[in-house]
């Protein structure tokens, strides 16, 4: 096999691009002596991985096709839950709001990360401490940042929002968490302002991966800092916006303790998303068979965003 | 000797005096037995509560020495019912559950979970400590499960004394009275006199007091069994009344009202000065002695919800925490000799401690302090009714404080029955 394979490397190395070469050796690998212990190496993680994701996963899909309520004995009732799901007009509002926290979280927070990233980057070195303090954000808890904008959103003139505001508005006194009208908006920036770390560092990464001789030969011929920024960095960190993009959209769709910290839902349910309601059905109370059937449509939008973003990044690497 | 003319009778009623004493033995092995192995209670309450309980577990375990408790704790915020579900579905197995949801004991006893107590309330005579009222607050279907061991009156308004001072006005004992209060309070410089903390279910306080002096208890039972349907004159009238509170400016905005909790409310109530009635239940006395620092009576006192004049003024709401036993813990005997305890004087005493009154006739209320003896005295001259929200099934109290909060939202006629007509539909479906 081996003999084979080196044939082939050897034989063909001047007529065979080096994509299809690797493809050959990538494909003899898995015929080698290694492969029994890749698989004994591979195995406790597929068995934690089988415990902890797969089966979860597969028991709560089978518990969608049951109606269980409180501690009673469950019953099969087929798409039962999905079909109540789908004609709950909270259920729909749900999906609105998802869908609003989704994009507007991951746009604000993947703008801004995107947008210090380009300033940082023609001044590296004196902005590092800044870029550690934004990613600090990005490793504090949600529960932890939640406490936190509870003070800051505080309703009274004592919020630091308000107190701010007051400053240049003697007496201001908004309830942001309290108003149907700013609850969303306020919570989207404080879930947005947990998120703006990873793309800052992923798009600063991006940025520094650039050749040099690139902005040397733009600023021999000429070319200002704008010009610059605008025809090189941004196209060329733009691989760092889409895995930022990425990681931010499967995040928001998820989201849960932010919303759960600072509003449980509401007020009147305008800040309840997916995440939330799952909770409230299964949790509050205990249905879990309709918390499940929403925690599958939550589980499709989640492939639908990775899917293809995975075969994406899976055909580019070939 | 010759017993033969004697042995009969003898006999007769030494058998009778064994299978007397044998079935009053088969009936309160707790009271006949020395107890012993282990008491497990699931127990999630935290703070001033959990350190009450370890007294009482403590008083026990020294009354009972062949017994050791053990609390299971579960933890979680808002409705511990969720932690306690999960708890016993994963299979564990406790003595004792402390219950204060008259629809949660419903659901423990469908699932086969609590044991009935009327044998034992029978064997250890417990309507000599507990008005049969308190027996009734505990059954379901006719079935007793729960010992009630403390209560607490959910009809009461707490304020600041020195509040009505500055605006010169006594706790108002009329509805009338009660309205002309927030004017006052508005005009000495309180902006929103009501603390409605609306951000999750206390806003339903006020509602259901109302009810109760509209409708009286019997209104009130019937809603929450749904023999009277939501869209009910009963409940519409009763959120006209509501709304006479929020056009008078009791409140704040309705954004005011959805941006806090009960104990931000509390806050403003007891450390902000920014509000001057709160409605909320009786821990709020352990909060105010044990986190404010008031004094109780002195500081801080209640006054019971307003009279009406509708007939219905000798209601009142109230909460109950109760000891349930179950059927598949490991020591019955023991739950059963608990259970009895907790309306024991020694019990009652610790419970006052702490500032809570218990229900037994064994309790001293000369060790309550001055507002939980005025919430004693009101409790005690009242037809009562639980606490409505903990009577509803999941689903309808959800739905019926969130409409609850579009009513706060705009108080009119139109939204009253938009709201009533939703929450009826809600209850269709669960029902």
């Amino acid at each position: 096999m081996q003999e084979s394979v080196a044939r082939q490397a050897a034989g063909s190395r001047s007529d065979v691009s080096p994509k299809s070469r690797g493809e050959r050796l990538f494909a003899a690998g898995w015929r080698t002596r290694d492969w029994p212990a890749a698989w004994l190496l591979l195995a406790p993680v597929l068995v934690l991985f089988g415990i902890a994701v797969v089966f979860p996963l597969v028991d709560t899909i089978r518990l969608s096709f049951f109606d269980t309520r409180g501690l009673s004995k469950p019953k099969f009732i087929g798409l039962g839950n999905y079909v109540k799901l789908f004609t709950d007009p909270a259920f729909r509002d749900t999906l609105v709001t998802t869908l609003i926290f989704t994009l507007s979280t991951t746009i604000v927070s993947v703008g801004i990360g995107w947008m210090l990233a380009m300033l940082s980057a023609f001044a590296p070195r004196q902005t590092l401490p800044f870029r550690v303090m934004i990613f600090a954000a990005f490793g504090i808890s949600e529960a932890v940042a939640g406490y936190m904008w509870i003070g800051i959103l505080r309703p009274d003139a004592g919020g630091l929002l308000n107190a701010v505001i007051g400053i240049f508005q003697p007496g201001f006194a908004q309830p942001w968490l309290g108003d149907p009208r700013t609850a969303l908006g306020a919570v989207i920036v404080a879930a947005a302002w947990g998120g703006v770390g990873l793309p800052l560092m992923l798009c600063f990464a991006s940025v520094q991966a650039i050749p040099k001789s690139l902005f040397e030969a733009a600023y021999i011929d000429g070319a200002s800092h704008w010009q610059v920024l605008r025809s090189i960095m941004m196209p060329l960190s733009l691989p760092g916006v889409r895995v930022a993009v990425f990681i931010n959209l499967l995040g928001a769709l998820r989201a849960f303790d932010i919303i759960y910290i600072l509003t449980g839902g509401g007020p009147v349910r305008s800040t309840e998303t997916v995440g939330y309601f799952m909770y409230r059905e299964s949790m509050t109370q205990f249905k879990l068979g309709y918390g499940a059937a929403a925690t599958v449509v939550l589980l499709v939008a989640v492939l639908i965003v990775s899917v293809p973003a995975i075969i994406q990044r899976t055909a580019g690497a070939r | 000797m010759n017993l033969t003319g004697t042995t009969p009778r003898f006999r007769r009623r030494t058998v009778l005096g064994a299978v007397g004493l044998a079935a009053l033995l088969a009936a309160a092995p707790a009271l006949a037995q020395d107890l012993s192995g282990e008491l497990v209670i699931l127990q999630w309450q935290g703070g001033t509560d959990a350190e009450m309980w370890q007294k009482l577990e403590a008083d026990f375990a020294a009354k009972n020495p062949g017994v050791t408790v053990r609390e299971l704790v579960v933890t979680g915020q808002g409705d511990m019912r969720g932690p306690m579900r999960t708890a016993l579905l994963g299979g564990e197995k406790v003595d004792i559950i402390i219950n204060t949801w008259p629809a949660f004991r419903a659901e423990l006893a469908d699932a086969g979970i609590l044991r009935p107590v009327d044998d034992l309330w029978g064997a250890a005579n417990l309507d000599a400590a507990l008005d049969v009222s308190w027996r009734e607050l505990g059954s379901t279907n006719g079935v007793t499960y729960g010992v009630p061991y403390t209560y607490g009156d959910r009809s009461a308004i707490w304020y600041k004394t020195a509040h009505l001072e500055k605006a010169g006005i006594e706790p108002p004992q009329t509805w009338d009275e009660f309205l002309a209060s927030i004017d006052k309070l508005k005009a000495a410089g309180y902006a929103a006199p009501i603390a409605m903390p609306a951000k999750y279910w206390a806003h339903g306080e006020w509602f259901e007091t109302l009810l109760l002096r509209i409708g009286g208890v019997e209104a009130a039972a019937r809603l929450a069994a749904h023999e009277i349907p939501w869209t009910d004159e009963v409940v519409k009238t009763t959120l006209r009344k509501y709304a006479e509170l929020l056009n008078a400016g009791c409140c704040g905005t309705p954004e005011q009202m959805f941006a806090g909790d009960w104990d931000y409310s509390a806050d403003q109530i007891f450390t902000a000065d920014a509000s001057n009635y709160l409605m909320i239940g009786m821990w709020m006395n352990a909060r105010a002695r044990n986190d404010y620092k008031l004094n109780e009576g002195v500081d801080y006192s209640i006054f019971q919800f307003p009279a009406m004049g509708l007939g219905h003024d000798d209601t009142a709401s109230v909460d109950a925490k109760e000891i349930s036993v179950t059927t598949n813990g490991n020591n019955p005997a023991a739950a059963d000799a608990f259970a009895v305890y907790m309306v024991s004087k020694d019990a009652a005493d610790i419970l006052a401690s702490y500032g809570y009154a218990s229900p037994s006739k064994n309790a001293d209320p000369s060790l309550l302090g001055p507002v939980q003896q005025v919430a004693t005295a009101a409790v005690a001259q009242s037809k009562v009714q639980f606490v409505l929200g903990d009577l509803l099934p999941g689903d309808v109290v959800d739905e019926y404080r969130v409409q609850l909060q579009k009513f706060l939202q705009d108080p009119s006629d139109a939204t009253i029955d938009a709201v009533t007509a939703a929450i009826e539909a809600k209850a269709q479906e669960v029902y």
